[in-house]
C-alpha cells in the first residue's frame, strides 16, 4: 500500500508523519516541489527578514529524520498532472509514480498584481524561504520600501523593513490595517504601532500602475505618485489547485473536501492550505490560510486515510508578532458581532458577541494566556453578562 | 551548582508561577497538587516567557504560539515546540521553596 502527498510542506510533513505513527507498514511518498525540507512559514515574514538564518521556529527537519521515519522525502520534484483513472502521478522529470491513496497539500502561493509594471525585477512577493532570503538580501538602511497591502504578511514585512532602517510605505486599498480578521478598535492599535515606529499608511489607496526607471520605479496610487526602490505585493494567497482541477477534482477556491479532508474522489484526500474544507458549525466549506490549519487539520486525513474519522472542527485561531507585540484571533471576524474591550495593564482582549451576549470570536493583544479559556468560552455558546466580561478582576477561568 | 530561595510556601498560590533569575537563567517556579516544580522559563520554540502562559494540569502553555509542557517532566507534548525544557530539582528549606541550579 502506497500513499503519495503532493507537497513538502508543513501540512504535507504532518500528514506524512502522522500517517506513519498511525500506521507502521505502509509505503509513504511525500513530494516536494522546492529543494528545501519542509519548514513553517511563520518566520519568514519576521525573524528570517531580520537576518536569522535558520530561525528556531522554523522547525525544519534534517532529511534523515525522515529517512528514520521511513518517509521516502523526494525534493525538487514536480507533479505535473494526476490521472485519477490509473492511480498514478507524472512528474516533470517524466517519471510515472503508482500510488494507492492519495494526498494533495500544495498550499497556496502569493497573489500577484494585474497591473502594468508589476513584471520589474524590483517587484516581490513573500511565500518561500527563498523569497523571504531574497528579500532579506535587499533590505538596508534607507531602502524605499513600499508594500501593497495592509494584510498581516505585509504588516509583519513593514514592521521587520522598518526595524532594519528601511524608510516604509504601506498602500492599502481598504479602509484600515488587517480589516479582513480583527474589529477596528484592534485595526486603530495596529495602525498605531507601525506610526509611531515611522511607517507611512496610506489606505484607500490602490496600486493602478508600476511605471519602472532606471534608479526607482514610480508607484501611481489613487492618490498620487510614490517613488521605491523595492516593491513588496501582499495581497493575498491563491490555493494551488490547478493539479486537482485538471484532474477532475471538485474545486471552487480551493479543493472542497469533507471534514475528514476526502475530495470528491473517494482515494484522493487534500491537506492544509489548499483545502476547502465542510464545516458543519458554519454550514459552508471554508478555506483557511493558517499555521493552525496546516498544522491540524492533517490528523483528520491520516485518520481517514486508515479508515478512522476524525473530523477537523477546530475553532480558528492564527496569530500576528509585530514589534515585540503579539495578537491572536479566535473564531471567524464578523462586523455583525459587536465588539466589547477588556484591558487589564496593558494585556487586551476583545470580545466579538451577539445579541444574546455569546462570544463567538476574540482578539487578544499581549494576553496568550486567555486563548485557551477563551476558546472554552466561545465552544460553550453560553450567553455571558457583559459586566462579567469587561471586568478584569474575573478571571476567564471561572467563565468557561 | 546552588541552591535558590523562591518564596515562602505559603505565598504560592496553585498553579501561579514565580519567577528567578539567576544569571542569564530565567526559572519558574509552579505549586501543584503533588509539590514544587521549577522549569526554565522560556519556550523552547521562539523567545516567549512560559510564566506568562496558561497553566493547568500540570502543564504549561505558551502565550504565544500555544506548545505546552508538562511542568513536572520539562517534556514538550506538542508542536510548534520539540525541544523539552530545562528542569530543576526543588526542596522545602525552613519553609522556603528553593531550586537548585
Amino acid at each position: 500500500m502506497r500513499t503519495a502527498i503532493i507537497g513538502a510542506g508543513q501540512a504535507g510533513r504532518r500528514t506524512a508523519e502522522l500517517l506513519r505513527g498511525l500506521d507502521a507498514e505502509r509505503e509513504i511518498l511525500l513530494l516536494g516541489e522546492e529543494t528545501e525540507p519542509p519548514y513553517d512559514r511563520p518566520p519568514l515574514s519576521k525573524e528570517v527578514l531580520l537576518g536569522e538564518e535558520r530561525p528556531r521556529g522554523l522547525m525544519q527537519r534534517a532529511a534523515e529524520v525522515y529517512e528514520a521515519q521511513r518517509i521516502a522525502l523526494r525534493l525538487g520534484e514536480k507533479v505535473t498532472r494526476i490521472d485519477l483513472g490509473a492511480a498514478r502521478l507524472e512528474t516533470a522529470a517524466g517519471e510515472c509514480i503508482a500510488y494507492d491513496s492519495l494526498v494533495i497539500a500544495t498550499g497556496a502561493r502569493a497573489r500577484g498584481l494585474r497591473i502594468p509594471g508589476a513584471d520589474d525585477p524590483r517587484v516581490l512577493t513573500l511565500r518561500s524561504i527563498a523569497d523571504a532570503r531574497a528579500l532579506r538580501a535587499r533590505l538596508r538602511t534607507g531602502l524605499r520600501l513600499v508594500v501593497a497591502g495592509a494584510g498581516l504578511i505585509g504588516l509583519e514585512v513593514a514592521a521587520a523593513a522598518i526595524q532594519l532602517g528601511c524608510a516604509v510605505t504601506v498602500l492599502e486599498m481598504g479602509e484600515r490595517a488587517m480589516a479582513r480578521c480583527v474589529p477596528e478598535a484592534v485595526s486603530a492599535r495596529i495602525e498605531a504601532w507601525h506610526r509611531a515606529a515611522g511607517v507611512v499608511l496610506e489606505f484607500g489607496c490602490p496600486l493602478t500602475a508600476i511605471r519602472p526607471q532606471p534608479d526607482a520605479i514610480h508607484l501611481v496610487t489613487g492618490k498620487g505618485e510614490v517613488s521605491a526602490d523595492l516593491l513588496l505585493v501582499a495581497v493575498g494567497a491563491i490555493p494551488n489547485m490547478e493539479l486537482a482541477l485538471d484532474a477532475g477534482i471538485a474545486v471552487d477556491d480551493g479543493i472542497l473536501t469533507d471534514a475528514d479532508g476526502r475530495t470528491s474522489h473517494p482515494h484522493v484526500f487534500a491537506a492544509g492550505e489548499v483545502a476547502r474544507i465542510w464545516q458543519r458549525g458554519a454550514g459552508r466549506h471554508v478555506r483557511f490560510e493558517t499555521w493552525q490549519v496546516a498544522q491540524h487539520q492533517p490528523v483528520a486525513v491520516a485518520n481517514a486515510l486508515c479508515g478512522e474519522q476524525k473530523p477537523y472542527a477546530e475553532l480558528p485561531w492564527h496569530w500576528t508578532d509585530q514589534y515585540g507585540r503579539n495578537v491572536q484571533i479566535l473564531g471567524t471576524h464578523s462586523a455583525a458581532l459587536e465588539w466589547l474591550e477588556r484591558e487589564d495593564g496593558g494585556r487586551l482582549i476583545y470580545f466579538g458577541v451577539d445579541p444574546e451576549e455569546r462570544v463567538h470570536s476574540a482578539v487578544l493583544i499581549d494576553n496568550g494566556r486567555e486563548a485557551t479559556p477563551l476558546r472554552r468560552i466561545i465552544a460553550a455558546e453560553k450567553p455571558i453578562q457583559r459586566n462579567r466580561l469587561l471586568d478584569p478582576s474575573v478571571a476567564l477561568r471561572q467563565l468557561c | 551548582m546552588a541552591w535558590h530561595d523562591v518564596a515562602p510556601e505559603g505565598e504560592f498560590e496553585m498553579d501561579v508561577p514565580k519567577v528567578v533569575q539567576v544569571g542569564e537563567d530565567r526559572v519558574a517556579v509552579f505549586r501543584l497538587a503533588d509539590g514544587f516544580y521549577a522549569i526554565s522559563d522560556v519556550c523552547t520554540h521562539e523567545y516567549a516567557l512560559l510564566s506568562d502562559g496558561f497553566c493547568e494540569e500540570g502543564k504549561i502553555e505558551c502565550p504565544l504560539h500555544q506548545a505546552c509542557f508538562d511542568i513536572r517532566s520539562g517534556k514538550a507534548l506538542d508542536e510548534p515546540a520539540e525541544v523539552d525544557l530545562a528542569i530543576y530539582p526543588t526542596r522545602i528549606d525552613g519553609g522556603v521553596v528553593q531550586f537548585q541550579l
